[in-house]
């Protein structure tokens, strides 16, 4: 694979009001202080680029990015601009809590030029929302929506499904409220209970009951039934989009192919070594401080290692694996590098496979994780 | 003579054996502080860790005693399990006395009584120490009671100790040297000398531990081995005081070590008698008898390329385990390996764990199997201890199998549990009496197969620790014996395999389906466990499929991470062996033999 700069950059913003108890991202609350010494940071790191690269599709992810003041979040948007250039027919998009969106910040993120915006919304239903620790109701998301359609700025909600004691039907209503709202993308996850996150302890201490397997995959079948009857198409194992909206910066992730980034806990892939930022706010912060690399880790990839890498995560997208594009981006055959294991999960059931494409079966996606250490 | 006192020391585990060895060594200067870590005398990890001893160490100890005479104090250690009685018997024939400890808060444990008598038929003079006195918990006067109503001791000559603060130490060494009698023996008479260890040291050869019984032993002695009929050149004898010490000579009554140019344990027989090539005592010391391997099972490396290491590690422990036999086997699913014979199942658990911990060795064991006897249509005879080997079901006329009579101690309040275990265990016959107003003994005769499975542990359970449990073979009767096979996704896993009496053999059957249920990862395919005697189904359970298994989220910040997740389970998939498209991890082969776990 030879080495093209990459078309796509990510900051991180690591600011929230809260940590909610299910969330392991770098994330850092209680410390307005700390605010500007990291936009320099983040200014400081985007300016050893040594030039401006410019990129396809740019993305704030956080934490929050919308906790910024407006006043920050030009700071930010424009420093980000003048690194990362956007080409024309780009893709701009900021997460946004429903919490903390208004008019203002609206107003500065559309005058920047942001064309998309991820809504964290989770949920329409109180109860789960609290359970969450989420801070916002059904009412700030649609307020949010609105505030999207004025601005001309297209927009895309974050559900989370299977929260204890959550029921299919409450699922399904989420799901239609969601659909009201008439997103031009949706991303779906089932709760998941991470090491260091309150909702593991709470777990261990049975304080919270997972919903069983089978309800879940329902929860997962159900969301792919009515999404797809509404007009989203499944793209990714975990997104639905319109037609021409899906996420062209997450696309970037999945096909392997490099991108930029900056920011406590950031990872970029760039020239074929993937490095991961310090996840500590404070320790990234002194780092570009003492003009040391905030890098804590590092992965060059061989081509093998790289062929492997795109297989394992190009199988997440619907569409799975066009074997001669496949060839031609990594250099390697499909089949010298995964044959047989194909072939057995063709048999089992969990991959089809045309002669020109493979692609993960309805069971195959559902149980993808118990494939892949047997692919990578 | 009469400065010599050679003895050992009796407990429960736990009750602080170890503990008061380390003070009576420390006490009387035999190492050096720094040098001092606990439980000197536990000198395998194995053996701190579960607290228990395995292999016996001896230390002479120098003390000067209350009438201003130095005296030479001989701790033999002993092992403290039914395995290993035969050791404990070995040990305690080289000794006069023993000290008897009783926990102050505990009172009297049936392993403790257990020892006691094996004590009483050696003829050792006793002495009771109570232990742990410096617990809020104790009780000296009940502990006292107990010595005299359940040991038939006398509780005022009962020494009151804490073995951890290191108080009264120096009475209990007093009451060594003024209640244990000193050894007998006649110097220049012909030498008999008791082999009660051995152990192999990379510099010196096998180092033998032992008792002079009658005359004298000197470097150059050329000596015989009676029961092996082995014949040895003395290099060096001394005293163990954790470094070897050597002396001029041992006689009658002293308790060393002999170097004598011998390579390996298994060219000895521990137990046996040493007397001079040239002067030979009339007969051996009474009491001998050879270990006997009464458990067999196949050890296989988990990774076939280990099997080399695995032969390598076998033969390092066999140079310093004289019960371990061990020959070629191979499996049709796991290449080559080893079957190996135990002494008992703690004894295969201990050389297991050592295979793995000192050698790194990934391991799958087959069953425990005892030795049957077959008389077959055409009228030949054959011995099988391996289910690989077992005939064909229509050529055999006969079967028998090895019984022991099993000697249980049990408080009263269990004695019904007791016989219920023994009858669900193929107990022929029961009877019971009782040692004292509380405690039986009840004895068993039933099939030694039946003990290696699920009975040590329930007994314990059902008696609360109390119970002990020690066996001796009797005979073989007929029996009628079947081999149950293990399918794995219909294919069968030889090394799961085991023989049974027929009764058994559909309620251990599901047992095994059960615990490889439990322990088989879930697949993305519906996997069927199945126990089998012939082409008859007797047992069934299944590995459900994945379900859901799906990482959600994957962008860009995840990647490094997911990477580092999948590459940690491919490396849990490698600790697995591979059975057709099943993955069967190493610990399923561990559980299928314990049924006293969960």
């Amino acid at each position: 694979m030879n080495h093209v700069s990459p078309r796509a950059t990510y900051l991180h913003i690591p600011f929230c009001v809260h940590r909610c108890g299910y969330c392991n991202f770098t994330v850092i609350t209680g410390r307005d202080d700390l605010v500007e010494p990291l936009l320099a940071a983040i200014a400081t790191e985007l300016s050893w680029l040594d030039s401006p690269c410019p990129v396809e599709t740019l993305y704030f992810g956080g934490g929050t990015p919308t906790y910024l003041s407006p006043t920050h979040l030009s700071t930010l948007c424009e420093m980000a601009l003048k690194w990362h250039p956007l080409v024309s027919g780009y893709e701009w998009t900021v997460e946004a809590n429903p919490g903390d969106l208004d008019l203002e910040k609206i107003d500065v993120l559309a005058a920047q030029g942001v064309n998309r915006l991820s809504l964290g919304s989770q949920s329409f239903r109180k109860e789960k929302l609290t359970l969450l620790e989420r801070d916002h109701s059904a009412d700030d998301i649609r307020k949010c929506v609105e505030l999207c359609r004025q601005a001309g700025i297209t927009f895309s909600l974050d559900l989370i499904f299977g929260t204890p004691g959550e029921t299919l039907a409450q699922w399904q209503t989420d799901l239609e409220q969601a659909i009201q709202l008439e997103p031009n993308h949706i991303s779906t996850y089932g709760l998941t209970f991470e090491r260091g996150t309150q909702f593991w302890n709470r777990l261990q201490h049975k304080e919270l009951i997972p919903v069983a397997e089978e309800l879940e995959r329902d929860m997962y079948l159900l969301a792919i039934d009515m999404l797809t009857r509404a007009g989203f198409g499944h793209y990714e194992i975990s997104n639905f989009a319109r037609p021409g909206h899906r996420s062209r910066h997450n696309e970037t992730y999945w096909s392997g192919r490099g991108y930029f980034a900056a920011g406590p806990g950031a990872a970029r892939y760039v020239d074929g070594v993937r490095q991961t930022n310090h996840r500590s706010t404070t320790t990234y912060l002194r780092r570009i401080q003492q003009g040391r690399s905030p890098v804590a880790e590092e992965e060059r990839l061989d081509d093998v290692a790289k062929a492997r890498e795109a297989l394992v995560f190009g199988l997440r997208r619907i569409a799975g694996i066009e074997r001669t594009s496949f060839e031609a981006q990594t250099g390697i055959t499909l089949e010298t590098l995964a044959g047989d294991t194909v072939r057995r999960f063709v048999d089992l059931g969990m991959l089809t496979d045309d002669g020109q494409r493979i692609r993960l079966t309805r069971e195959g996606l559902l149980v993808s994780d118990a494939l892949w250490p047997e692919l990578l | 003579m009469e400065h010599i006192r050679n003895f050992c020391i009796i407990a429960h585990i736990d009750h602080g054996k170890s503990t008061l060895a380390d003070r009576l060594i420390q006490t009387c200067g035999g190492i050096a502080q720094r040098d001092l870590h606990e439980q000197m005398l536990d000198s395998m990890d194995i053996e701190r860790e579960r607290g228990i001893t395995i292999k016996s160490n001896t230390i002479t100890l120098n003390y000067c005693g209350p009438d201003g005479k130095d005296y030479l104090l001989n701790l033999i250690d002993t092992p403290g399990h039914v395995d290993f009685s035969h050791e404990v018997r070995r040990s305690l024939m080289a000794c006069e006395g023993a000290l008897i400890i009783v926990d102050a808060s505990q009172g009297v444990e049936a392993q403790t009584v257990a020892n006691l008598y094996m004590a009483l038929e050696h003829d050792l003079e006793l002495l009771p120490i109570i232990n742990k006195i410096d617990l809020p918990s104790a009780d000296i006067e009940r502990a006292q009671e107990a010595i005299d109503a359940e040991l038939g001791l006398d509780p005022f000559a009962a020494i009151p100790i804490s073995a951890k603060n290191g108080i009264n130490i120096e009475a209990v060494l007093q009451g060594i040297v003024e209640k244990l009698p000193p050894p007998q023996g006649d110097p220049s008479a012909p030498l008999k000398a008791l082999v009660f260890d051995a152990h192999f040291d990379k510099f010196r050869g096998v180092i033998l531990q032992c008792r002079v019984m009658e005359g004298t032993l000197k470097p150059r002695d050329m000596i015989h081995f009676m029961h092996a009929d082995r014949d040895f050149k003395v290099d060096e004898v001394g005293y163990n005081q954790f470094q070897l010490n050597p002396r001029k000579q041992l006689s009658a009554g002293e308790v060393g070590y002999i170097v004598a140019g011998v390579k390996s344990v298994q060219d000895i027989e521990i137990g046996d008698t040493i007397t001079l090539l040239d002067r030979p005592a009339d007969e051996p010391i009474p009491g001998y008898q050879p270990a006997r391997q009464v458990v067999f099972s196949s050890i296989y490396p988990m990774d076939t390329g280990e099997y080399e290491e695995l032969t390598k590690a076998l033969e390092k422990l066999a140079i310093n385990d004289a019960a371990l036999t061990f020959e070629k086997d191979s499996s049709a699913a796991l290449g080559f390996g080893f079957r190996c014979g135990f002494l008992g199942l703690l004894h295969l658990d201990v050389i297991q764990e050592r295979l793995q911990r000192e050698f790194d060795i990934g391991l799958v064991i087959s069953a425990p199997s005892v030795k049957y006897k077959l008389t077959l249509r055409d009228g030949s005879e054959i011995d099988v201890d391996n289910p690989s080997y077992w005939p064909d079901p229509m050529s055999i006329e006969s079967a028998s199998e090895p019984y022991i009579k099993a000697s249980i101690l049990t408080p009263e309040e269990y004695v019904g549990g007791v016989m219920e275990l023994c009858r669900e265990h193929r107990s022929e016959s029961q009877t019971m009496d009782y040692l004292s107003a509380k405690r039986l003994e009840v004895t068993s005769i039933m099939p030694l197969g039946e003990v290696l499975f699920d009975f040590y542990g329930k007994l314990k359970m059902l008696t609360r620790g109390y119970g002990s449990f020690d066996y001796e073979p009797i005979e073989y009767r007929t029996t009628d014996i079947v081999k149950v096979d293990i399918l794995v996704n219909k294919e069968p896993v030889d090394t799961l395999s085991y023989l049974v009496h027929r009764d058994k053999a559909r309620s251990r059957a599901l047992h095994y389906c059960e615990q490889l249920a439990k322990e088989i990862p879930r697949h993305q395919f519906k996997i069927p466990i199945q126990g089998a005697i012939g082409g008859e189904i007797i047992a069934r359970t299944t590995v459900a499929p994945y379900r859901k298994d799906v990482t959600e989220k994957l962008y860009g910040g995840d990647v490094t991470r997911k990477k580092k997740l999948l590459e940690k389970q491919k490396k849990g998939k490698a600790k697995m062996k591979q059975f057709g498209s099943v993955n069967i991890p190493q610990k399923a082969f561990v559980s299928v033999l314990r049924a006293d776990d969960d």
